[in-house]
């Protein structure tokens, strides 16, 4: 499904949106089928699709170690793409936005791993090691290939830089409501909820908040607080990351923490304060 | 040529979560380097703290072993064994006028991390070094003075515990506490503005060596040689000289163990451009944009890439990229020594390697200057090993 057509049927059905982050080929590329299959059966609207870089400096130790963990097993990004294509075949129908850092796409040339990445069957990237003074030709290809470019918003970002982001973005805003790297965390500052109100100002693109989310209670927070969405990474890996030989035995406890963020998704939107 | 870059190389590769700090920098550097005040005070502690300038010393032993006339640019008399100090002294200052109230950085060779604590000691600013552990290990005698010194050493473990790593975990710390705290980078590398930055404070070494061969030689030198691998000492000592084409400017990087697979650093012979780091540079990476870990027994030079402006200056031809191999370097230590009576830091033997391996690009009526980065001393357990028990 196109992704500005899932994130209005959210809206519309009043559900806070839930991506999970999952850095692709961790720790095999079976399992990472599995999982990212498995969470969108259980209640996973969108799914951030990692492409693993050796010097992921906007991540945390948990996803530092997925992509060394995956770049051990050999995964490379034209393997992800193929990927992308399994996932398609295996049908699932949920939007797909890969995330990667620019080196990745900026050594076959942004036009043509943009237009890989689509013909898979991916809607939309997401660098976050590109800053809006760096993002032209990115932002110049994504629009005339059809991909959307999600540019991020922190909460040390000025009122300036904000409304040139808000300007710009497309498909949705990725706000991070913590001062740091990926990595879950056990408080949801309410922070969030100033941050939302600034960003919401500029614009009325869907918010998607992420950094940090773990629990459903945080889902709950930032989803009543205003946000449309949360975007959970970390939290998944720190489970499977205990059972690394056998990873699909951890299914059934990474099923329950999806259903719950959805949970809180879902609840947060009936408390919602904006 | 565009702000922040140095042909296609440089920019501002960072998450927008530095952002702000970086244009921060930015115009703190514009507001108060010029300045009466901050140009004095830098100049008073680069001189009566650091011992500025340094001589530029006539080797004529070495210089009769190269069959032309060889100086030293003696940046190992500067305080702290290295040129580090110039820039860590700069940008301690301008992290004190900004109003932060602490430091953090890398550190390789260990030299850069003890010029920082030195210059946030002298500035009242606490410091925090992140090194790996491989580095640990091997530059222990820097790591001590460090911790005597009262900074904080927090290694880092992950990747290959080198450089890179240690790097890396610096930016990701920075992105937790950039408002209250300054990231001093070691070297001309990194994100717009930290390269300019750089060069700036380290262009103190070209300046002097012009005014000091103008002195003695009454005429430039016909080379300028430096070792480097994120370029701060090359750059700084050609600066001044760039747009004189006539001046001949070499770059030795380490050339590892050999220029096989994963055994170098030597990103000018095998790296391409690509983004690491915050800027693109020249950089060792496989096909798909994978950095690649580089190697070399100089813990300095260990690092995948190149900074923007060296990178920029080596593509254009204008500064010949060199190598030396590690071999070489142990040998090059010992010549300087017996000849000379110094020990270079391993870093610094790179360059001597490279000319004694390369004297028939000198004539004999040829007056060149060798940057000579740094001394030897955190190196004596590496050297000893290798030249007396292997
Ligand atoms: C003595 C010495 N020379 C050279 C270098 C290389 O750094 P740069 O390329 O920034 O000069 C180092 C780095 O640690 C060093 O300690």
């Amino acid at each position: 499904m196109n992704l500005e057509e899932k994130l209005r049927v959210l809206k519309e059905q009043r559900e806070g949106a839930h991506m999970p982050h999952v850095y692709y080929g961790d720790p095999t590329e079976e399992f990472s089928l599995k999982l990212i299959e498995c969470m969108v059966e259980n209640g996973a609207d969108l799914i951030e699709f990692g492409i693993p870089f050796s010097d992921p400096t906007a991540d945390g130790p948990t996803f530092q170690e997925a992509c060394e963990r995956a770049l051990k097993k050999e995964m490379t990004p034209p393997k992800c793409i193929q990927g992308i294509k399994r996932l398609r075949r295996n049908g699932v129908k949920v939007p797909i936005i890969v995330t990667t850092y620019y080196n990745i796409p900026y050594v076959v040339g942004i036009k043509k791993f943009l237009d890989e990445i689509k013909k898979a069957g991916a809607q939309a990237l997401i660098v976050p090691n590109l800053p809006i003074e760096e993002a032209k030709e990115l932002l110049y290809e994504g629009k005339k290939n059809g991909v959307h470019i999600i540019l991020q918003i922190t909460p040390i970002t000025t009122e300036k830089r904000l409304k040139t982001i808000s300007d710009v973005a497309s498909g949705f805003l990725y706000v991070i409501n913590v001062e740091g790297v990926t990595g879950a965390r056990e408080n949801m500052t309410n922070s969030t909820l100033k941050l939302v109100n600034r960003v919401k100002k500029h614009t009325d693109l869907t918010i998607l908040t992420g950094f940090g989310i773990s629990k459903r209670k945080h889902a709950e927070a930032v989803v009543s607080a205003g946000a449309d969405g949360v975007i959970v990474g970390s939290a998944y890996a720190k489970i499977y990351e205990k059972n690394l030989i056998t990873p699909e035995e951890t299914l059934p406890e990474i099923t329950r923490l999806v259903k719950q963020i959805k949970r809180g998704c879902i609840e947060g939107y009936k408390h919602r304060l904006l | 040529m565009k702000k922040g870059r140095f042909g296609r190389f440089g920019g501002q590769y960072v998450n927008e979560m530095l952002m702000p700090a970086l244009i921060e920098l930015e115009e703190a550097f514009d507001k108060f380097y010029p300045t009466q005040t901050f140009q004095g005070k830098l100049e008073g502690l680069l001189r009566d703290y650091g011992g500025r300038p340094t001589p530029l010393y006539h080797a004529e032993n070495f210089s009769k072993l190269i069959g032309c006339k060889v100086y030293l640019k003696r940046e190992d008399l500067l305080c702290g064994g290295s040129h580090k100090l110039n820039n860590a002294l700069g940008q301690a200052l301008l992290a004190k006028k900004m109003g932060k109230t602490r430091i953090i950085t890398e550190t390789a060779a260990g030299q850069h991390g003890l010029a920082t604590v030195m210059a946030g000691n002298i500035c009242g600013l606490e410091t925090e070094i992140f090194i790996g552990v491989k580095d640990i290990k091997r530059q222990a005698s820097n790591v001590n003075k460090i911790k005597l010194l009262g900074g904080k050493v927090t290694p880092v473990k992950s990747g290959g515990g080198v450089l890179k790593d240690a790097v890396s975990d610096t930016l990701r710390e920075w992105t937790t506490c950039s408002q209250t705290t300054y990231y001093l980078m070691g070297s001309t590398v990194g994100p717009h503005p930290f390269p300019e930055i750089v060069a700036t404070f380290q262009s103190i070494i070209g300046i002097e060596i012009k005014e000091q061969i103008l002195e003695k030689e009454g005429k430039h030198p016909n080379a300028i040689l430096a070792c480097g691998s994120g370029g701060s000492n090359a750059i700084g000592a050609f600066r001044p000289f760039i747009s004189d084409e006539e001046i001949r400017l070499y770059f030795v990087e380490g050339g590892g163990e050999s220029l096989g697979a994963n055994n170098s650093a030597a990103a000018f012979q095998l790296g391409k451009p690509g983004i690491l780091h915050g800027a693109l540079m020249q950089v060792l990476q496989d096909e798909y944009g994978q950095i690649k870990p580089s190697k070399t027994r100089a813990a300095g030079l260990n690092y995948p890439g190149r900074g923007p402006e060296i990178s920029y200056l080596c593509e254009t031809g204008r500064v010949k990229a060199c190598y030396a191999l590690d071999e070489d370097v142990f040998k090059a230590v010992q010549i300087m020594g017996r000849t000379e009576g110094l020990i270079p830091a391993l870093e610094t033997a790179h360059v001597i390697a490279y000319v004694l391996n390369h004297r028939s690009e000198f004539d004999k009526d040829e007056t060149i200057v060798i940057n000579y980065s740094g001394r030897g001393g955190k190196d004596l357990k590496t050297i000893m090993r290798n030249c007396y028990e292997s």
